[in-house]
């Protein structure tokens, strides 16, 4: 059995994290027969929709609160197979198959989201989630970690390789830079790497040219630039990935050369975050941000 | 780390020379003598076409479609290039091509998607 590997999916919220490593995994176990555990580490409980085929996954912390404590779950009332050829009964398409947990978290407003996800994961650990015969466990974490608690699949050494889903707008790259600083504050300690930048794009001007200098700086990789597609929002609406919905089109095929370097990819590293000035500097250069005399800041402008 | 589809192991770093891209490439193709040209098809979001662009023999950029046309598994006369690839192939060819295919990799740097055949 080859060596389990622990990955995880980061980027800013709303960039599409949730739907690029759902449809990468779901490419990386349809044509590749990977087996996958995906644990969502996102209050929203959407890591696994399209897997499952549900609106959302009850959680771990949801479940708990029902049954009294954590203690009082089992493996089996947290963990899903994923739905039709996910099943990991189901081998007509594939051998691979994806299991699904989603940590959830508190309320809005409401105590430290972060908890919830320590809680998940030492739960699935001590469960034996991860015993079984399994190529892959995927984490998909909210936001760029500015809370420690979502720093944990990294902080812990659980994650050891990071992907970092951006685009070439301005906040996905400050975010995807302060992922870096996470990622370097834990990297001797825990282990973790960062193993590349995926665009998933918007299609603005020169996004490939700027995500991929980001990429350079910054010491990794753009292991792939995801085309915008139509297909992404018609298969979500069906609560699918792509490569479930229309496994023919051009952009399943995207997912498929994505989950194939990522099979492949050993370039992980210890990332060099830019510092701030870099990072507008870098900004300007693509024409992202416009260079402002310094006695223009904060002036209002004139009529 | 990943150019033109070839993967450059890590003890090579993430700065892949363009002289390393074009030696891999131009080794993996094989014959390519019965070959003499690419044409290119570029589509809007809408999957409209948009115009047909021609490549000719003897360039890096015509090696590398020659190269990806051969070793894709993509179903159809004329195959997608992945966005990724695309821009690979274009900067590379900058550099190596000259103006050549100055013209060909400007429209390869824009948001379009683009079929290769070769003949």
């Amino acid at each position: 059995m080859a060596e389990l590997r622990q990955i995880a999916f980061y980027g800013k919220g709303g960039i599409g994290k949730s739907t690029t490593s759902q449809n990468t995994l779901a490419a990386m176990a349809h044509y590749f027969g990977k087996k996958i555990l995906i644990v969502g580490c996102d209050p929203k409980a959407d890591s696994t929709r399209l897997i499952l085929h549900e609106k959302a996954q009850c959680t771990i912390m949801q479940l708990a609160a029902e049954a009294g404590t954590v203690e009082d779950l089992e493996l089996d009332d947290v963990c899903k197979p994923g739905a039709a050829e996910f099943d990991p009964a189901n081998t007509d398409i594939t051998e691979g198959f994806i299991m699904c947990a989603e940590s959830g978290g508190p309320e809005p407003g409401v105590g430290c989201a972060g908890r919830g996800v320590i809680t998940a994961i030492n739960f699935l650990e001590e469960e034996g989630a991860y015993d079984q015969d399994l190529d892959f466990v995927s984490y998909d974490v909210l936001g760029d970690v500015v809370c420690g608690g979502f720093a944990m699949p990294i902080r812990e050494g659980k994650a050891q390789e990071i992907y970092i889903v951006m685009s070439g707008e301005m906040m996905a790259m400050y975010a995807a830079n302060n992922i870096s600083k996470g990622i370097l504050k834990y990297a001797n300690t825990g282990g973790v790497r960062l193993a590349g930048l995926i665009c998933n794009a918007r299609m603005t001007d020169r996004e490939y040219d700027l995500s991929k200098h980001l990429a350079e700086q910054i010491g990794t990789q753009l292991i792939h630039f995801v085309p915008r597609s139509n297909h992404v929002q018609r298969a979500e609406l069906r609560r699918m990935t792509v490569v479930e919905f229309a496994d023919k089109t051009d952009q399943a095929f995207e997912y498929k050369e994505l989950a194939r370097k990522i099979i492949a990819n050993d370039l992980k590293v210890i990332p060099r975050p830019l510092e701030m000035d870099d990072l507008e500097a870098l900004l300007m250069e693509f024409g992202l941000e416009e260079e402002v005399e310094a006695d223009a800041i904060g002036q209002k402008a004139t009529a | 780390m990943f150019i033109c589809g070839y993967h450059f192991p890590a003890d090579m770093g993430n700065k892949i020379s363009h002289e390393q891209v074009v030696e891999k490439v131009t080794s993996e193709v094989g014959d390519i003598s019965d070959l003499s040209y690419a044409v290119l098809t570029s589509e809007n979001r809408d999957g409209i076409k948009q115009e047909d662009l021609r490549v000719e023999k003897g360039s890096f950029l015509f090696t590398a479609l020659v190269d990806y046309y051969k070793k894709s598994d993509i179903e159809g006369e004329y195959k997608m290039l992945y966005y990724t690839n695309k821009y690979q192939m274009s900067e590379v060819s900058k550099a190596v091509d000259g103006g050549v295919t100055a013209a060909v990799c400007k429209k390869l740097d824009d948001m379009l998607l683009y079929r290769v055949k070769v003949a």
